[in-house]
């Protein structure tokens, strides 16, 4: 076991954990800002899992993650804006401390892998993930101002 | 020691899976599973099994809840005109 | 059979399950052993085809007519799908008003629909290379089109989906798998066998012999049936009332 799985296991252990707890408990505003989370701390985990096992190629599932995770939040923006106008999330805390988190990641990777086509996969990867997260938590907190008509 | 990822991961699995099933409201559960599914590939690729793990990545995280959450709507939905007519 | 006797007949028939499985797994291998027989074989024989994921030798070229019975399963599903979901006549269609999505959602959802179709064909055309394939590819590539739903309205998303065209699509694309399948025996050797196409140098995209072109037609496969599954979804949530 190297630095970057026993990085990869606490982020697992501690975020997705309390991901978890969030998304089980307390009111739905709390539970889709905690599922928007999971995601955005599971996509630098699996980079940190690919660096761990030097397999290059797991980076994929990282480009996907950071894809699909942010739409999947959309579609809970979307079909769940009934119930979320009346008492919309704000949790930019939380939302730029995980993106904080996943900016470090990308920027350790990088670092490790140095200039070369992959690297720019990373940036690419990295700019998805806190783009798309930052936006999901702009999209939970009013992005569908006309809620549930179409 | 470096087996310790492999149990994290698989302790989350159990409790989210267990969570999945605990929670009644159908949209909740939708919230759950979404989480289940990116615990799930995770727990695929500290199993080396990468392709698996992306196959539910693409399933599981945009995808399932829409189905979800669509026939949700669809059956609120029904059972609204049913009140409306009566 | 009485309430009391089919319960009795749970409990015997759990029972003998459960004692089963627990006598098998007492005698599997330990985990993380360094034994791998079948691993070493399927190993080998992806490498002597050039095929640098091992993962895509074993679905498309070794076991390639178990594939054939996946996306035969998928295929049935959907076609259920629609006919359980079709419109009936005491249905009618009410035209679903836009629905308003504040400006930086509907510029994300417009910039990244590009960059998600993108990566689905990536991963499709990576597949005999990297993790992914036909199947993976193609739920990223389904999933990215609807973003105009999600981005933007239900209107703008039937624009560029024509549900006909996609059947097609879905129906030809098996089609496919099953005519490079027929090609091998017309080629003098097995259904489906990896015998027709030079295999290529080892890790580039035109590796794999038939792995890629059978890959393509998956991933065509899976767009095209995610991509109905879903309009039909859509149509029951958002178009169609009951009453006429």
């Amino acid at each position: 076991m190297n630095g970057w799985i026993l990085a990869a296991t606490v982020a697992l252990g501690t975020g997705l954990g309390t991901a978890l707890w969030g998304v089980a408990t307390g009111p739905l505003r709390r539970r889709v800002v905690a599922q928007n989370m999971s995601t955005a701390l599971a996509c630098p985990a699996l980079l940190l899992l690919s660096q761990g096992y030097a397999r290059p190629s797991y980076v994929d599932l990282a480009l996907v993650l950071a894809l699909l995770g942010p739409v999947g939040t959309l579609v809970f923006a979307r079909l769940l804006a009934d119930d979320l106008a009346d008492d919309p999330p704000r949790a930019w805390g939380v939302t730029w401390v995980v993106a904080g988190f996943g900016a470090v990641v990308v920027g350790a990777v990088c670092a490790a892998t140095g200039p070369s086509p992959e690297m720019v996969k990373l940036l690419v990867i990295g700019a998805l993930l806190i783009g798309g997260n930052v936006l999901a938590s702009r999209a939970l907190s009013g992005g569908f101002p006309g809620a549930g008509r179409g | 020691m470096a087996d310790a990822v492999i149990v994290v991961v698989l302790l989350l699995v159990g409790a989210t899976a267990t969570t999945a099933v605990a929670v009644r409201d159908p949209e909740r559960q939708a919230l759950v599973l979404s989480v289940l599914g990116v615990v799930l590939a995770v727990l695929f690729t500290v199993l080396q099994a990468p392709d698996v793990g992306l196959s539910q990545l693409a399933v599981g995280s945009a995808l399932t809840p829409l189905l979800l959450l669509l026939t949700v709507r669809k059956v609120r939905r029904r059972a609204q005109d049913k009140g409306r007519q009566e | 059979m009485s309430r009391r006797a089919r319960l009795w007949l749970v409990a015997v028939g759990g029972g003998a399950l459960a004692a089963l499985l627990v006598a098998a797994c007492l005698d599997l291998p330990a985990f993380g052993g360094t034994r791998h027989p079948y691993g070493d074989r399927a190993v080998r024989e992806s490498l002597a085809r050039h095929t640098a994921n091992t993962i895509a030798s074993i679905n498309f070229d070794q076991r390639a007519f178990d594939t054939l019975g996946e996306i035969s399963i998928l295929f049935a599903a959907v076609l259920g799908c629609v006919v359980l979901l079709r419109q009936t006549r005491d249905e009618h269609r009410a035209r679903p008003e836009p629905e308003p999505v504040a400006l930086p959602v509907r510029r994300y959802a417009l910039a990244v629909l590009p960059v998600a179709l993108l990566t689905g064909l990536y991963v499709i055309a990576h597949g005999q290379l990297s993790p992914g394939g036909g199947f993976q590819g193609g739920v990223v590539a389904a999933t990215s089109l609807h973003l105009l739903y999600l981005g933007a309205d239900y209107r703008a998303l039937e624009r560029i989906r024509p549900v006909g065209l996609y059947e097609v699509g879905d129906a030809l694309a098996v089609s496919a798998y099953l005519v490079t399948g027929i090609a091998g025996l017309i080629g003098g050797t097995a259904f489906l066998a990896n015998t027709l196409l030079p295999y290529g140098t080892f890790n580039t995209l035109s590796s794999g012999g038939t792995v890629p072109l059978l890959n393509a037609a998956v991933g065509m496969e899976v767009a095209c049936a995610v991509v109905v599954l879903l309009a039909r979804f859509l149509d029951q949530a958002v178009e169609i009332e009951e009453g006429k």
